[in-house]
């Protein structure tokens, strides 16, 4: 169903478990690192695709009407 | 178990108890007016009643300013409003926030309330068949006219959050409408996470489509939850009790279906910022450690650095006490070198030169009344001493005369 990776839901979902984990502290400084960069790298794409998303309409018989192209 | 109530307590609780039930608001309930008072207060109180039964009700100045027909005893009409408890007097009544004439809908409210009922008994409106809507819908389905306000109403509210938007088009009033928005809905199956089933304000007439079973069924068979908003807030329909979530309009639906996206990026923010401390602190924590350890290894360090220093102190002193002993001997033999200058150039070297030093019994005779005519001196030489006796004694300047 998701065509393109990870989707929102599932990379905030990640994000948080990551920040709790990370909060806890009980890692060691070389998994905190990893799970710093890999929580830096969901909010990256987070930002991106609420950013970047062009909401994309589609119609599923016939056509759109002209001003919602 | 048995409680005894005071009578505040007892209407209070009847009170909560009936205007927490959501059963109970929103709701159209039609009848026969009766003890019609149009008070000065701007309020209007009223009974309706059918065969069987009555229930007072009261529209409030506020809401009756919409109010587009004469209401009077003996009128028939439809209240659409909330039930509450009067506390002072333990009475319940309908609060109105609308009222519209009854007329030429009769038998369809019959067939609607039959149909309203067949379906609550088969479960379709039960509250434990309400889904939880998704929190960030990828996919949203719109069942509405693609023509119509709601449409736009509804894009321009879900604003810049991502996701796809599928509409399904559908007949919204008029002849087959029912069959086009059973349709609609089916034709979303697997399309879709959320979808929003919802048309614009109009007559009762033109909402009818929503009452029908064929869309209820569909609403009820699709496969993800529905959001329905059909019409204003006080339009309810058959699609709005079977939906899992009713929106009061199109624009409401758009809000209740997505998230706010200015809401998540703070969200975003706040975690960035959460990761950052935790993993400063994580970093610290580490840091901390890091500098016992190393304080550890200092200790170590200084500890065999300090003896280290003591054996290369004491092999200093050792040689230090060996330089100072060598110093000293330089030191003394040049003394004696030196004593031996000084004595080459004392007296003795003087008297070897042809000088003597002349000395009575009292001193040193250093000028010419130092000693007397006839009296004994003594000269030292540089070897030996002679004893003599003064002739004349004479000062420089008598000498020059």
């Amino acid at each position: 169903m998701k065509k393109d990776g990870m989707g929102l839901e599932e990379a905030l979902d990640s994000l948080e478990e990551i920040v709790q984990l990370l909060e806890e502290g009980k890692m060691t400084l070389e998994e905190s690192l990893d799970l710093y960069e890999k929580g830096m790298t969901l909010v990256k794409l987070c930002n991106s695709r609420l950013e970047s998303a062009q909401k994309r309409i589609e119609c599923l018989t016939g056509e759109l009407p002209p001003d919602l192209g | 178990m048995t409680q005894i109530f005071t009578v505040t307590e007892l209407n209070q609780r009847i009170a909560d108890r009936l205007e927490n039930d959501p059963r109970l608001h929103d709701l159209w309930a039609r009848g026969e007016v009766s003890n019609y008072v149009h008070h000065r207060s701007g309020h209007r109180y009223f009974t309706i009643k059918d065969q069987g039964s009555a229930i007072s009700c009261v529209l409030f100045r506020g809401n009756g300013l919409s109010l587009n027909f004469e209401l009077k005893d003996g009128k028939n009409v439809m209240v659409f409003g909330d039930v509450a408890v009067y506390r002072p007097q333990g009475r319940v009544q309908l609060v109105a926030r609308a009222i519209r004439q009854d007329e030429g809908l009769g038998f369809r409210h019959q067939q609607l309330e039959a149909l309203k009922k067949k379906l609550a008994a088969e479960g379709l409106f039960a509250q434990e068949r309400k889904r939880p809507l998704p929190l960030y819908p990828e996919r949203i389905g719109i069942v509405t006219s693609p023509q119509g306000a709601a449409l736009r109403d509804v894009l321009r509210t879900l604003g810049s959050y991502p996701a796809r938007v599928i509409l399904s088009p559908a007949q919204v009033q008029g002849e087959g409408a029912e069959e086009s928005v059973a349709g609609a809905i089916a034709a979303l199956r697997g399309q879709a996470d959320v979808i929003v089933v919802c048309r614009g304000g109009g007559s009762t007439e033109d909402l009818w489509c929503f009452n029908s079973e064929i869309v209820a069924r569909a609403i009820f068979d699709c496969d993800v939850p529905v959001i329905s908003a059909v019409g204003h807030e006080t339009d309810v329909t058959i699609a709005d009790f079977v939906a899992d979530v009713r929106a009061a309009t199109p624009t409401a639906a758009a809000k209740i279906a997505v998230p706010d996206v200015e809401q998540i990026k703070e969200d975003l923010r706040s975690a960035q910022v959460r990761i950052m401390r935790a993993l400063w602190t994580a970093l610290e924590r580490k840091e901390e450690r890091l500098e016992y350890l190393q304080q550890n290894i200092s200790a170590k360090r200084m500890y065999s650095l300090s003896r280290d220093a003591r054996q290369r102190l004491d092999y200093l002193s050792q040689s230090l006490d060996a330089t100072q002993g060598r110093n000293m001997s330089d030191l003394q033999s040049r003394l004696e070198v030196a004593e031996g200058r000084l004595l080459a150039v004392g007296p003795r070297a003087t008297l070897k030169r042809g000088y003597a030093i002349a000395r009575t019994g009292k001193g040193l005779i250093l000028q010419s009344h130092d000693a007397q005519p006839g009296e004994e001196i003594e000269l030292i030489l540089w070897k030996g001493k002679m004893r003599c006796r003064v002739l004349e004694c004479r000062n420089d300047d008598e000498e020059a005369t």
